[in-house]
């Protein structure tokens, strides 16, 4: 008898989960007061109170619009973001800033976007339609800095633009509509990418008519991140076209060619650039020059002071760090929670990536397994490249912490990014006997016939025409043709089909 | 104030906590692995062997006499997708076909499938593949019946009355 497999929503398992994650934010940031005070935080009832409602409504939102989706991410996220609020909490008793409160308000607002993106794009499919008008728009947001008046500077880099009070980075949205993008354009030309082109020194390169928009707007925008000094994000972007275009083509000479160049590009910038030149010698030698790695060599005693278990929430001194708050927010959580703490939030974010990348495995259509893998492989370069860099694995380049961090901008454009990796897994995970005959059965319909056709409801099996299994075939099946969430189309087994096999 | 010793606890009891979460997500996303197992065919009680058999195979006579009306993908990218069948219906790539796989495996021009008499014929077109009849390559025009099973590259096709 053949079975389905389809996914549980897991209702109960993730409000738990959230619950559990919900109250490790909480209890780190009570401990931060008892440690420090010997008293709860004095008005700890209503921080704590706005912490589990914006909590309880993203999760609400989620299992009310996509009740399917991944019931792990949420409760990650947010594990994350309540130990992040913690430790800013934290160093805002060293240095008196309201810092905590002011990113519980960009929480907040995080929240609202975020339940907004999760009640309007049930289907993450729909991007797809406007493929170009997400290349102007994410060109235009990392234009935007550069303008007169609108663009701000600050640590030496001009990514920053002001609107009123408040100042936003636009590289961090722009992460996302390029991904969009990039994904869409790839979908659309990745037939023509892979097969059609010259072979040059055992790669081949896809023609300049194919590669040419995408390329374009990929150089223009690594030229303005290299004006606006913005290395982290340049590499970033470098790398996310890099693997999507790997992922699309499935051509590993890609990813060579990719590590290959920013080798190039590192001795290019090494020679070119102060300031790349800086960054190499704190990575490799920061005890020579103490007040110019001031920042590195306080983080190493910070780590190595707090050992394996950390010195206890309030009882370290990562404010001795500049910038402890926003990049260097791995090296507190690390001296204060030890190297037990800081492996459970790199362990963290490696189960999100390994979540995102595992629906992409199981979609089965394009867009959505590019769209995933993207997003996951940013999201996890992006982890790689500041905790490389504030534990010395890799030269320093200014980065969030995704969901740690202090920084509205981040913190809003990375819940926008959950909404969608959310709204994928929904579609993945969602059994497909469920799906609708709505916009995109008939969509789908139009694009291969030439003749009416209706797209069944569901594909379900016909109990009076048993025919032989299919499984009985030598037919090799693609990947997304195993998925377990599609439901067997032939149930019965025939008996005549066993009879034929075996003469 | 806190005791050093309390201070010593809790400590350790956060960072056991954080770990007990990631075991926990561990175990969530083992059993998620798993899913649910609902049988494909639902509603029918588990039947003694002989007797499905018997049944099935009367089914399968009544089936081949029926005449079919309706074709149906079974399995592929367009699976689900059902259309009716006319006097005649070409498959392939092509845009002149009247359906349109989207197989990397399907020719051109792969197959057709015509109406004679009370039935349908199957026919491969010279395709590079060739056409598979539960699971037997065509070698010439073949009757296609509601029991019977078309592949054509990756997707199989079925016809119902």
């Amino acid at each position: 008898m053949a079975d389905t497999v389809v996914y549980r929503r897991r209702t109960v398992v993730s409000a738990l989960m959230m619950v559990f994650a919900l109250g490790l934010g909480c209890a780190g940031y009570l401990l931060v007061g008892l440690n420090q005070n010997g008293a709860l935080p004095a008005d700890w009832v209503t921080a704590l109170a706005a912490w589990v409602v914006l909590g309880g409504v993203a999760w609400g939102v989620v299992r009310w619009r996509l009740p399917y989706a991944d019931p792990l991410l949420l409760p990650l996220v947010f594990l994350l973001n309540g130990l992040g609020l913690s430790m800013i909490y934290r160093l805002d008793q060293a240095d008196r800033l309201a810092s905590a409160n002011l990113q519980m308000m960009w929480l907040g607002a995080s929240v609202v976007v975020f339940c907004g993106v999760v009640v309007l794009l049930r289907d993450h499919r729909v991007l797809q339609r406007y493929t170009y008008l997400w290349f102007l728009a994410g060109f235009l947001l990392l234009l935007t800095p550069l303008v007169p008046g609108l663009g701000k500077e600050s640590h030496g880099a001009r990514i920053w633009i002001r609107l009123g009070s408040f100042s936003f980075q636009p590289a961090e949205i722009a992460k996302i509509v390029l991904s969009i993008a990039f994904a869409s354009y790839l979908v659309e030309k990745r037939d023509v990418l892979a097969t059609a082109g010259r072979r040059f020194l055992g790669i081949d390169f896809p023609r300049a008519r194919d590669l040419g928009p995408i390329g374009v707007v990929w150089v223009f925008s690594l030229i303005i991140l290299v004006f606006e000094k913005d290395l982290g994000t340049t590499l970033l972007f470098f790398g996310l076209f890099v693997a999507m275009l790997y992922v699309a083509t499935e051509r590993p000479s890609w990813a060579i060619l990719g590590v290959v160049m920013v080798g190039a590009l590192g001795v290019v910038g090494y020679s070119m650039f102060d300031h790349v030149q800086t960054r190499f010698s704190s990575w490799l030698n920061p005890f020579t020059d103490y007040d110019k790695n001031l920042q590195v060599i306080s983080a190493q005693f910070g780590f190595a002071w707090g050992g394996l278990f950390g010195t206890g929430w309030g009882l370290g001194r990562p404010y001795l760090t500049p910038l402890s708050k926003n990049d260097f927010i791995g090296a507190a959580l690390g001296e204060e929670l030890g190297l037990f703490g800081l492996c459970a939030v790199v362990m963290l974010f490696g189960i999100i990536v390994a979540r995102v990348l595992r629906a992409a495995l199981g979609s089965n259509e394009p867009f959505g397994k590019l769209l995933a893998t993207g997003l996951a492989f940013a999201f996890a370069l992006q982890v790689f490249v500041i905790t490389g860099g504030i534990t010395r694995l890799l030269p320093l380049t200014g980065l969030t912490t995704p969901f740690v961090s202090q920084g509205g901008s981040s913190l809003i454009s990375n819940y926008i990014m959950l909404a969608l990796m959310l709204a994928i897994t929904h579609q993945v995970r969602r059994p497909q006997a469920e799906a609708p005959a709505g916009e995109f059965a008939s969509l789908s319909a139009e694009a291969t016939q030439a003749i009416p056709a209706i797209r069944a409801a569901a594909p379900e099996p016909r109990a009076d025409t048993p025919r032989p299994d299919p499984a009985a075939f030598g037919a090799t099946q693609p990947v997304g043709m195993d998925d377990p969430t599609v439901p067997h189309p032939i149930a019965s087994p025939d008996p005549r089909s066993r009879e034929e096999d075996l003469t | 104030m806190m005791s050093e010793l309390l201070v010593f606890a809790l400590k350790f009891a956060f960072l056991a906590l954080l770990w007990v979460f990631i075991l926990f997500t561990g175990a969530v996303i083992r059993s998620d692995l798993f899913g649910r197992r609902v049988p494909a065919t639902k509603g029918e009680a588990p039947e003694k062997k002989p007797r499905a058999s018997a049944r099935t195979r009367r089914r399968v006579q009544e089936a081949s006499a029926a005449i079919p009306t309706t074709l149906r993908i079974t399995r592929g990218k367009q699976a689900g997708l059902t259309m009716a069948l006319g006097d005649q219906l070409k498959i392939g790539r092509s845009a002149d076909c009247q359906l349109i796989l989207d197989d990397d495996y399907v020719s051109t021009q792969h197959a057709r499938i015509y109406r004679s008499g009370t039935g349908y014929i199957v026919d491969d077109l010279g395709s590079t593949n060739g056409t598979y009849l539960n699971n037997e390559r065509l070698s010439g025009p073949t009757r296609f019946t509601p029991a019977d099973t078309l592949r054509i590259g990756r997707t199989l096709i079925t016809v119902e009355a």
